[in-house]
């Protein structure tokens, strides 16, 4: 498989920092940005990466040399900051941050003047402009100034979350909390909101910036077994962990099972659809379970190709009360902000919890219940169209949505294949209700791949 | 002239922000810098007040903390507190942002090795070659360096000042300092409070916009706001700074502006005595003064080619205590006690001790010494025919003393004539001094060769 140590795309620009990601492409892309955006302000933030200060500084570098004022916030979760730049009228913002990957790569997240990520248009404008290297080139009088304000944003993002739930309700259960916030962007942030906004009592590890990331950056089951390990020897309630940028959560329960993603979605889709209207929206991939809950309460899902920035176009549009990525850990609530954040996830179980008097385990056990499986393949690009029609004649039954690869939805189960967008591989999803079903329909996907 | 200003050289890098010198030139160069350093040593940075200079520092952050060295920003500071800074710190090296005598649209960036002395000719050459070549040696991401902000480089470096001078008797003293917005200021007020150093400032606002003049030091800019003001304030002196205060210029106490180039032989006389047979290094254009002046002390002038690169590469090949004094007929000196540093401040304190020791007001001093006439201007150069001129001028002039070292300079007893191609303009210069009075005969024939010819 090529290494992709360097990535320069749609989704902006990410790679392995030294060689291949310097500090001269990232000062270029930020004075793209600034040109695309036009003088004002910019806000800057980033996660606690080795290379996140001196991408900082060249990122400034840019943004100045094209005429943009700079506001840096500091070491910030990515939900913050893109909050923060909706509420400051920002002529957009850049968070320096490579969210999930290992901590050699970093990258450049781009925010529009509603604190969303670019959409696929701005974001092809922009690579057009720093590929034609059409860059504005202030003049000393039009050089603006690097400003700093670390406080405003943490305050104002935890003040929107805190108004979306009962914070005296939680406080006055006094949880005790695990919390393992991988040395990143969101340590301090979330140690202060649990405790001092939601009065729990706190064990937490991993939550120093000034330290490297303790273990993989991505927080799935096989990744936090320390975490685990926490909520039992500690007796916690609930357990907490995140990606190195803060936007990504996941759930241990009280025994310290770290609950799968698409339920952390389904309980944060329930509580907000127990005291909200408004519909549902989630990717392709999602569980079905988002279905289920949505036709109890009368609620419409809508279904977008990968990527936050799918899910939040969509989510505006249909004026969706919550949304998500499931597999990802993804929670979208834009009251908080149209952005996959955390802390609203955190209050959310919390409050569920607080709510029904629920442990975490009753909650998850509650949920309808799916078997999921997903895997990727690698694959030669110039094969793919076969492969697909290949796949679709397998299940002639299936309905098919070809909005991003191939779902094919048959009545107890759905197979998703898509191309990844960031690595050379295909992405393989499957659902069922029983685990029969899911290794008979995964089996014959697998098998199908193998053969071709 | 062309529009755009970009100018890449051993001096280093030099332009006008925003049409010229980008954004991509900085972060190349700081990374190209922190490549040819040793590595892993920390770097001082400072800038000059210049608007541009927050864009700048940004991009020279980014290049150094990405090729692996810590930056330890001393903020806005002249040049020379950068240069103290970056021995006193046992730094590998240091970058001054700021265009010093150039006009506040343009920038750049000026770099120094280990005990904050100029690159020689070779490592800038060095330096310029990595940025070419754009082979940086980035660091892995474990070993990126650090950035620190250290706000007591002025205080530091006043107390250095407070070893070599005499503050008891220089406090009698009054001078009307022009700042020319930069930051001489800074020190000028630290001077004022910790030594009771006396000085009225002009121009003292720190401004990264506009300069209340060109900050050019020449007797002009003497002249222009500040020489008028020294007389009605009963000042001693009144001294000019350019923006990054490496150099000086001067007015008496009688309000009169002192050509710049007569720091150089004041300063000759005033350290000369204190070592006799020691050198002075100057260049080819400066007055024939201090030949006569170093005479007078047993001393010896060396002469090497035009520019701050010839001066620095002719201090490497004399041990420091050979040396009186160094520098350039532009008001730009440097003292060994100052380790060879371009420092206006130190120029200044040097001046005044001279004025305290002789107990003579400075028209005295100034006056006292014969008069060299000197006429200077600049020509439109065709660039194939300079050698064609050189000769002709060496074969009609056979008679003086020729020297080639650096186009043409050929000296008489009493005069002497420098033809030389300029290193900034497009522009060959013709300058020529006689002792008593001008050359105006010798100057004129060699300006209607130079303009029949180029």
């Amino acid at each position: 498989m090529r290494e992709h140590l360097l990535k320069i795309s749609v989704s902006g620009i990410r790679g392995v920092v030294g060689e291949f990601l310097t500090p001269g492409l990232a000062c270029a892309f930020a004075q793209a940005f600034g040109t695309y955006v036009g003088p004002g302000r910019v806000v800057v933030g980033r996660d606690t990466r080795s290379s996140g200060e001196m991408l900082e500084r060249a990122v400034a570098c840019g943004l100045l040399a094209a005429g943009c004022e700079v506001v840096e916030t500091g070491i910030l979760p990515t939900p913050t900051i893109q909050i923060y730049v909706e509420a400051t009228g920002a002529r957009g913002g850049l968070a320096i941050t490579a969210s999930h990957n290992p901590p050699e790569y970093n990258a450049l997240k781009l925010f529009n003047s509603r604190g969303l990520f670019f959409n696929n248009y701005e974001r092809s404008e922009l690579l057009d402009l720093y590929h034609q290297s059409e860059f504005r080139h202030a003049a000393n009088h039009e050089i603006g100034v690097v400003r700093r304000d670390t406080t405003t944003a943490r305050k104002l993002h935890i003040g929107r979350v805190l108004d979306c739930v009962d914070p005296r309700r939680i406080r006055e259960r006094r949880f005790r909390v695990a919390v393992d916030a991988v040395n990143g962007a969101a340590s301090e942030m979330t140690c202060d909101f649990l405790t001092e906004e939601l009065g729990c009592e706190l064990h937490a590890i991993s939550v120093d910036p000034t330290k490297p990331f303790p273990r993989i950056a991505e927080p799935r089951p096989d990744t936090l077994g320390d975490l685990s390990t926490l909520v039992r020897e500690r007796g916690c309630d609930v357990g907490f962990a995140q990606d190195p940028d803060g936007d990504r959560l996941a759930v241990a329960d009280e025994t310290g099972r770290v609950l799968d993603n698409d339920d952390v979605l389904a309980l944060a889709v329930e509580t907000a659809l127990d005291r909200m209207g408004g519909d549902v929206v989630v990717n392709l991939t999602t569980s079905s379970i988002i279905d289920e809950i949505a036709g109890r309460y009368g609620r419409r899902v809508h279904r977008t190709p990968v990527g936050e920035a799918n899910v939040v176009e969509l989510m505006l549009a249909v004026n969706a009360v919550i949304g998500g990525e499931g597999s990802n850990g993804g929670i979208i609530f834009p009251r908080v902000h149209a952005c996959r954040d955390s802390f609203t996830g955190m209050a959310f179980i919390l409050d569920r919890m607080a709510a029904t008097g629920d442990t975490a385990s009753q909650l998850a056990g509650r949920l309808p219940r799916y078997y999921r499986r997903l895997g990727k393949v690698t694959f030669e690009h110039g094969k793919l169209g076969a492969l697909m029609q290949a796949l679709e004649e397998t299940f002639p039954g299936a309905a098919a949505d070809r909005a991003d690869g191939l779902k094919l939805i048959l009545p107890d189960a759905w197979i998703h294949v898509r191309a990844s967008n960031t690595e050379p591989l295909l992405r393989l999803a499957a659902e069922a209700k029983s685990p029969e079903r899911l290794e008979d329909v995964y089996g014959t996907v697998t098998r199908l791949f193998e053969q071709s | 002239m062309a529009d755009k200003s970009l100018r890449i050289s051993h001096a280093g890098l030099r332009g006008v922000v925003g049409n010229g010198l980008t954004a991509a030139h900085v972060l190349d160069f700081a990374a190209a810098f922190g490549t040819l350093l040793e590595p892993g040593t920390p770097v001082a940075i400072g800038r000059d007040p210049r608007a541009s200079g927050a864009m700048l520092r940004e991009g020279v952050v980014a290049g150094l903390l990405a090729s692996g060295h810590d930056v330890i920003d001393l903020g806005m500071v002249s040049t020379p507190v950068i240069q103290h800074a970056i021995r006193r710190l046992d730094a590998g090296g240091g970058v001054s942002i700021g265009a010093s005598h150039n006009s506040a649209d343009w920038n750049a960036l000026k770099f120094f090795g280990p005990g904050g002395i100029y690159l020689s000719t070779a490592q800038a050459g060095e330096l310029l070659d990595i940025y070419h070549l754009r082979r940086f040696d980035f660091a892995d991401w474990r070993a990126i360096g650090a950035l620190r902000e250290q706000d007591d480089a002025i205080e530091r470096y006043v107390e250095e000042l407070a070893e070599h001078f005499d503050f008891d008797a220089l406090r009698r003293f009054l001078v009307v300092a022009d700042c020319c917005n930069g930051t001489s200021s800074l020190i000028l007020r630290r001077l004022e409070q910790r030594y009771g150093l006396r000085a009225i400032l002009l121009n003292e606002r720190i401004d990264g916009l506009r300069f209340a003049h060109e900050p050019a030091i020449n007797r002009e800019m003497v002249g222009l706001q500040l020489a008028p003001l020294v007389k009605p304030l009963n000042a001693d002196a009144g001294i000019l700074f350019d923006v990054d205060s490496d150099r000086v210029g001067i007015a008496t106490e009688e309000g009169d502006p002192i050509s710049e180039e007569m720091i150089q032989p004041m300063l000759a006389d005033h350290l000369l005595p204190r070592g006799p047979g020691k050198l002075v290094i100057t260049n080819l254009s400066s007055t024939a003064l201090l030949e006569e002046i170093a005479s007078r002390h047993g001393g010896k002038v060396i002469r090497v080619p035009v520019g701050r690169q010839a001066a620095i590469d002719a201090l490497t090949g004399y041990r420091p205590d050979q040396i009186a004094l160094a520098g350039e007929g532009t008001g730009a000196v440097m003292m060994p006690e100052f380790r060879f540093v371009y420092d206006g401040i130190a120029a200044m304190l040097a001046i005044l001790t001279m004025i305290a020791e002789r107990g003579q007001k400075l028209s005295r001093i100034v006056g006292g010494y014969p008069k060299y006439c000197m006429m200077k201007t600049q020509l439109p150069l065709v660039t194939s025919r300079i050698p064609e001129l050189l000769m002709e001028l060496q074969d009609k002039y056979s008679d003086g003393k020729v020297t080639v070292i650096d186009g043409l300079r050929v000296d008489w007893p009493d005069r002497w004539f420098h033809v030389r191609v300029s290193q900034t303009e497009p522009a060959i210069r013709v300058i020529a001094e006689r002792r008593g009075e001008e050359p105006r005969e010798l100057f004129e024939e060699l300006v209607e060769r130079v303009r029949r010819l180029a």
